[in-house]
């Protein structure tokens, strides 16, 4: 009965569209924890059209065709589509925000001093950055236009947003707590790998994708190096400052 | 204006009491200090018997001025079973040698240690080639060939770079000096188990007085600590004076070896040779007779498979590392054994100019072989309420130029003058007023030596690229341009 259906359906994601905006938003500001369950990032409705739509993205593409589709398979009109204000950006945002999220289910390390061996964390973070990328895979054929879509000007910024919201994610899954002036380079630098290895994938004819495995470790090793030539910069124009004001102190200036 | 006289004429004479009264106040001191548990009180206590500490000593004890002195040395190892025996063969030398610029042999003459030095044992070097791993661009240092064409040879020209010692010669003579004069009370094999400050009591306010106990029982307080306890004081450490630098990730391999003749300049012309390879410098400096002293930087891991070699291999390597390229010797360090036969096959390969480089390694002396971590470290200060730094405790420097020892006495010089104009005008010799002369005097120039060094280091690291061409160019510049030698040899003799 889609008449019916559509009247039961459209008040109450109405609803939650705007609740989500009130509730759900105070509710995350108050705390953030990873011990209690997080509200789900998209109302029921929302979910079943677009988990649907994204099982014809390897047929049709990020299209409006792909979310059509899935709104029929879950026993909604093609109308329902325009649930989704931002078309096909919002098909691409849900795979985003839904493997994000997914990453620290699929991905799981071993309690620490197990077989003697600490995991580093610059191998948890090569761990989860391929378990992301091979999340893609799926649709890594129309990965391409699900770029295209994020580069379009008035989605560039949400598309930033989650692309800081998911280096953040994982290196906090790596279990990086330090909360110094690295912070910020560290996001920026994993960003910057992550996103430009993505746009590797896309290009990669090889079988099981190695040559992305590849691509990653080497932009992994470059910024280890860079990180390793910086913190050497950093110590030595340390002591060279140090050394200028301790030899004006020498001499009796007061510093 | 009358008032101004006065006081002018008061601190004059206040000055000259004061010399006077220091032999006067001390019995009183030394008595209330041999009742129970009050420590006895010293003018200076000097922690560490190294080549630094020593030297301040003996120049205390061996001027007019400061001899009145009281004074204390404490050294955790036995200094009598370290000294070298008289009758030391000159076929064996330890492997821990250090060059003495004559400006440091200066001081040594001065505080009277230098006869008790075995001049037998002790080589002087007149020239010094140092040349580019990576592009062989070649410096050579004499005096002869950093004079201006336009001025005429001085006959005071040292024709001398610097004097290879044992640093056992070193200590052994200055230590015989200090005996010869007397008055040092020698804690030797006695540690320091704590430095406190001491406390006040009904006849003394030793609230800013250090304290030092010893692991024999006994407690000294100090007018004057001096820390000449090497790079990790604990005079330092007591003082609260942060000390910063980093770790160069490598290490200094040393050896004692035998050459297969006595030099290209035979015994009278000897030279020092130092190649600047990518993993750091390797230098032979000639010892008397066929003997010669080896130390090369190098990374810990290379370190390590040269510590493990034969002494046949090690030889070879030794050689090849003043013959090949850095790509042979890289390929040589991944082999476990049979470098022998490798470098002798490489070597027919490699045209070498062999009155360029030092003589063959012959024979390695054993258990000469070792290794040390290279550092570099600077204190923030020299001095802090009564308490003053010298040597490796203040600072440690890269091995590169052979001027560790050399700061080290430059710095006991330093600050002998620095107690004995304090006694002069009558100040008390701990205070940080008196020490302030210490640090100003020695800070800058210390630091620009470390910085040289440090900065040397850093430019030979780079294997390949631009910068390889442009210091080689450098080089050339320096070793075309006589004046500018000069310069560089004045600074390194010791600014003289």
């Amino acid at each position: 009965m889609p008449p019916t259906q559509l009247a039961r359906a459209l008040p109450r994601t109405s609803r939650t569209a705007s609740s989500r905006g009130a509730e759900g938003f105070r509710q995350r500001c108050c705390y953030h924890s990873s011990q209690y369950s997080q509200p789900p990032p998209f109302a029921p409705a929302e979910s079943a059209i677009l988990s649907a739509a994204m099982s014809h993205v390897p047929n049709v593409g990020f299209t409006i065709d792909a979310l059509k589709l899935g709104a029929r398979d879950a026993n909604y009109l093609d109308a329902s589509t325009n649930l989704f204000p931002r078309g096909v950006f919002d098909l691409v945002n849900y795979h985003l925000v839904t493997q994000r999220l997914a990453l620290k289910d699929t991905v799981q390390f071993p309690p620490e001093g197990e077989n003697g061996k600490k995991l580093g964390i610059g191998s948890k973070i090569r761990t989860l950055a391929l378990a992301r990328l091979r999340a893609n895979e799926p649709v890594i054929d129309k990965w391409q236009e699900a770029l295209a879509i994020m580069a379009q000007p008035s989605f560039i910024p949400p598309s930033l947003a989650e692309l800081a919201r998911l280096a953040d994610e994982i290196w906090y899954l790596a279990g990086d707590k330090s909360v110094d002036g690295s912070w910020y380079t560290k996001r920026a630098s994993f960003s910057a790998i992550y996103s430009s290895t993505e746009v590797f994938m896309t290009q990669d004819k090889s079988k099981d994708f190695r040559e992305t495995e590849q691509f990653l470790d080497a932009r992994l090793a470059d910024s280890m190096k860079l990180g390793s030539t910086f913190g050497a910069l950093s110590a030595w124009t340390d002591y060279t400052a140090h050394s200028a004001v301790n030899v004006l102190r020498s001499k009796g200036v007061r510093i | 204006m009358p008032p101004r006289l006065q006081l002018g004429a008061h601190r004059g004479l206040s000055s000259t009491t004061y010399i006077i009264r220091l032999p006067v106040r001390r019995p009183q001191r030394r008595f209330a200090s041999s009742s129970t548990d009050t420590p006895e009180i010293y003018d200076v206590v000097c922690v560490g018997g190294g080549p630094a500490g020593l030297s301040l000593l003996a120049g205390l004890k061996a001027s007019a001025i400061t001899s009145g002195l009281k004074v204390a040395l404490i050294e955790g190892q036995d200094l009598q079973k370290s000294r070298l025996r008289k009758d030391a063969s000159l076929d064996s030398f330890s492997n821990r040698c250090s060059s003495l610029t004559p400006a440091s042999v200066k001081n040594l003459q001065e505080i009277g240690a230098w006869r008790h030095v075995h001049a037998s044992r002790v080589q002087p070097y007149h020239e010094m080639q140092v040349w580019d791993g990576v592009s062989d661009a070649r410096i050579s240092f004499d005096w002869e060939s950093a004079r201006t064409p336009f001025t005429p040879r001085k006959p005071s020209q040292p024709t001398t770079i610097a004097y290879m010692i044992e640093n056992l010669n070193t200590t052994t003579a200055l230590l015989s000096r200090l005996e010869e004069l007397g008055g040092v009370d020698i804690y030797s094999a006695t540690k320091v188990e704590s430095i406190e400050l001491g406390t006040d009591t009904q006849q003394l306010d030793m609230t800013s007085w250090p304290v030092v106990s010893l692991s024999n029982g006994k407690s000294l307080a100090a007018r004057l600590l001096v820390g000449a306890d090497g790079a990790n004081s604990p005079v330092r450490t007591f003082a609260g004076i942060p000390s910063r630098g980093f770790d160069y990730n490598r290490h200094g391999v040393v050896a004692s070896l035998q050459l297969s003749g006595p030099g290209w300049g035979g015994l009278d012309h000897k030279i020092a040779y130092q190649r600047f390879l990518p993993t750091g410098p390797i230098a032979m400096l000639p010892l008397p007779g066929n003997m010669a002293t080896l130390v090369w930087s190098t990374t810990p891991e290379r370190a390590a498979i040269l510590k493990s070699l034969s002494s046949d291999d090690f030889i070879a390597m030794v050689n090849a590392a003043f013959r090949l390229s850095p790509t042979d010797l890289e390929y040589l360090h991944t082999l476990s054994s049979g470098q022998k036969d490798e470098v002798a096959w490489r070597e027919r390969h490699t045209p070498a100019q062999e009155r360029a480089i030092p003589q063959r390694v012959s024979f390695v002396q054993p258990g000469t072989v070792a290794s040390f971590p290279l550092r570099m470290r600077h204190a923030d200060t020299y001095t802090g309420e009564r308490v003053a730094l010298v040597g490796d405790a203040a600072h440690t420097i890269h091995p590169l130029a052979g001027q560790g020892l050399n700061q080290g006495q430059g710095d006991a010089a330093a600050l002998f003058r620095t107690i004995s104009h304090a006694v002069s005008t009558g100040q008390d010799i701990g205070s940080t007023l008196a020490l302030e002369s210490y640090t100003a005097d020695r800070y800058a120039e210390n630091n620009a030596m470390l910085g040289v060094c440090d900065k040397l280091h850093r430019l030979y690291s780079v294997g390949s690229g631009p910068l390889v061409g442009l210091r080689s160019l450098g080089f050339r510049a320096v070793d075309a341009i006589g004046p500018l030698k000069g310069f560089f040899m004045g600074r390194a003799a010791g600014g003289s």
